[in-house]
């Protein structure tokens, strides 16, 4: 039997366990389900520990007193789970966000709009040619994700894989692991600039000189062998970027010249279900705010802390006190926190209210999103009842 | 850190005395890194009192020939972190796995040179790799696109 992996955005479907040892699986994703078992969190109120039904009660109390909530999270859990964590902040006239609004968030929207082509990682094991990673170090954030989708398997229609049939370009600002692999039929652009090389590209097919001509010229050359062309973007090329619509023009521009196509690389397990569940609702992919009918950048996570703007967080599945700035962070203190994880993240270590729940993938079933948009469905190695979607229920029930 | 056969020889006593059976020195040393040799049948190195420096230098440097694999691979798990790609590139693999290392997918044979376990690859079945044997290729694919380094061979 084949198990999920709940790791990454890659959402490996290969992994299987034979006499206790975990097969297939990277580091990372070995280590989940290696180790789910450890640094449990437990039922507490105010540093008290209860039973897990005064938990989820006490929280309802405290977000029936509020009057500005956030919900935050959800990029680790289901999709079912984020449709009533939705579901809960439409209720409580609440903001709602996730990671993707300092993530990769803008990637998703403009697929979704169908602004950038897209295309499934199936499509590209079994046809692609060019292969961009831009901004993107798989080997860190996706670590299977070229031997698995991208450059190294055999593909349907590429069946000398990265021998011949592939065509590698890693752009990044230093040489990367990845960078290292762009050997042979490859080609490494450092990059000071991500614009200037958008901006060469532009001017190469308008046949005008520019900074990075010769590069921008061999790649153009090389997308127009192959109908599937692909740039994997990262947070490198979402934070090198000035304006986002330029690269959305230059790649509708490229696709005169040769089929190319995007999908975002590198980001929590399922961020792209949360952009995908919220946009359905509501138009927008993540900052989002119920009692305003809108989305905008004042109602990102990061924002509503630092302006002072809530009075109670809910942060599910996320631990904002590891990840997000000292300054930004250290403002949850201010605010009534509730933390539903099924972990004793830092976060939950100065919470107010902790609510245990269940490993999606592992504990918890269901369905999760992978970066390029195809819906994977979570198998369960150890059914547990108080999972995300019980506690979420159980807090709009009462509420 | 590769070995080559001079770096040995240097060491040697350089005197082609003989008595390891072989002609020379250096072809002694070859044989040392072909592991056909042991460099305890270099009795002059443990006998005479002034070889003592260099046959210990001898014995650290010749170290990983122990720790590697019949074919010379050596796998350090350390900085391995399983992204696999040595898995999918494997020739032998593509050949024997079709549907499974070949496509990316985790290789579904039984007995694969090399397979990810617990985060870090493993050597299961060295006896396949191309390198084994007397009919033996010099393919180094899985340390080149290694990306870490993780996986080294003893002739560099």
């Amino acid at each position: 039997m084949s198990f999920v992996c709940p790791g990454c955005s890659c959402l490996c479907d290969d992994i299987e366990i034979v006499d206790g040892r975990i097969l297939h699986a990277c580091r990372r994703g070995e280590e989940i389900f290696e180790k789910y078992k450890e640094n449990r969190a437990k039922p507490m109120v105010k540093g008290k520990e209860v039973d897990i039904d005064s938990a989820i009660e006490e929280a309802t109390e405290v977000l029936k007193d509020s009057k500005n909530t956030v919900i935050y999270g959800m990029d680790t859990t289901t999709v079912e789970a984020q449709q009533l964590g939705i579901e809960l902040a439409e209720k409580l006239n609440a903001y709602i966000d996730d990671n993707s609004s300092f993530c990769l968030g803008e990637f998703v929207e403009a697929i979704l709009r169908k602004e950038l082509p897209t295309t499934t990682l199936e499509d590209v094991r079994d046809r692609a040619y060019v292969m961009v990673y831009w901004g993107a170090n798989p080997f860190h954030s996706l670590s299977r994700h070229m031997s698995r989708y991208s450059y190294y398997p055999r593909g349907a229609k590429r069946p000398r894989g990265y021998e011949e049939d592939r065509f590698l370009v890693v752009v990044d600002v230093r040489r990367s692991e990845t960078a290292k692999l762009a050997k042979k039929n490859a080609k490494f652009i450092q990059v000071d600039n991500d614009d200037e090389l958008v901006d060469s590209f532009f001017k190469v097919m308008e046949g005008k000189a520019a900074k990075y001509a010769k590069e921008a010229g061999i790649i153009l050359n090389e997308m127009k062998k192959s109908d599937l062309n692909v740039i994997f973007g990262g947070l490198g090329l979402k934070y090198g970027l000035k304006d986002l619509g330029k690269f959305v023009e230059m790649v509708r521009k490229m696709n005169e010249v040769a089929p190319l196509y995007f999908i975002p690389a590198g980001f929590h397990a399922n961020m792209r279900g949360f952009n995908e569940t919220l946009f359905e609702k509501t138009g927008y992919v993540n900052k989002y705010s119920f009692k305003d009918g809108k989305g905008d950048v004042d109602f990102a996570f990061t924002s509503l802390l630092q302006n002072g703007k809530v009075d109670t967080a809910v942060i599910i599945g996320t631990d904002p006190v590891s990840s997000l700035p000292y300054d930004v962070a250290s403002k949850l203190k201010e605010v009534k926190t509730i933390v539903i994880d099924p972990r004793m993240s830092p976060t939950a270590r100065v919470a107010d209210i902790i609510i245990p729940s269940a490993v999606s993938g592992i504990e918890m079933g269901g369905t999760m999103v992978r970066s390029d948009g195809a819906r994977i469905k979570l198998e369960v190695i150890e059914e547990r009842d108080v999972n995300d979607i019980y506690i979420l229920k159980k807090i709009e029930e009462g509420l | 850190m590769a070995l080559n056969p001079m770096d040995i020889y240097k060491l040697l006593p350089k005197t082609n005395c003989k008595k390891c059976g072989e002609a020379t020195c250096m072809s002694f040393a070859f044989k040392l890194l072909n592991r056909e040799r042991k460099l305890e049948e270099c009795t002059p190195l443990y006998e005479d009192k002034k070889y003592e420096r260099q046959r210990k230098k001898l014995e650290e440097m010749l170290k990983p020939l122990e720790e590697a694999t019949e074919t010379g691979l050596i796998v350090d798990e350390g900085l391995c972190t399983g992204c696999g790609n040595c898995v999918v590139v494997c020739p032998v693999h593509v050949e024997k796995d079709p549907k499974g290392a070949a496509v990316g997918k985790g290789i579904t044979i039984d007995d694969p040179i090399l397979r990810v376990e617990d985060g870090a690859v493993k050597v299961i079945n060295m006896q396949a790799c191309r390198r084994y044997g007397k009919n033996r290729v010099l393919c180094v694919v899985c340390r080149e696109n290694c990306p870490t380094d993780a996986i080294r061979f003893l002739e560099g």
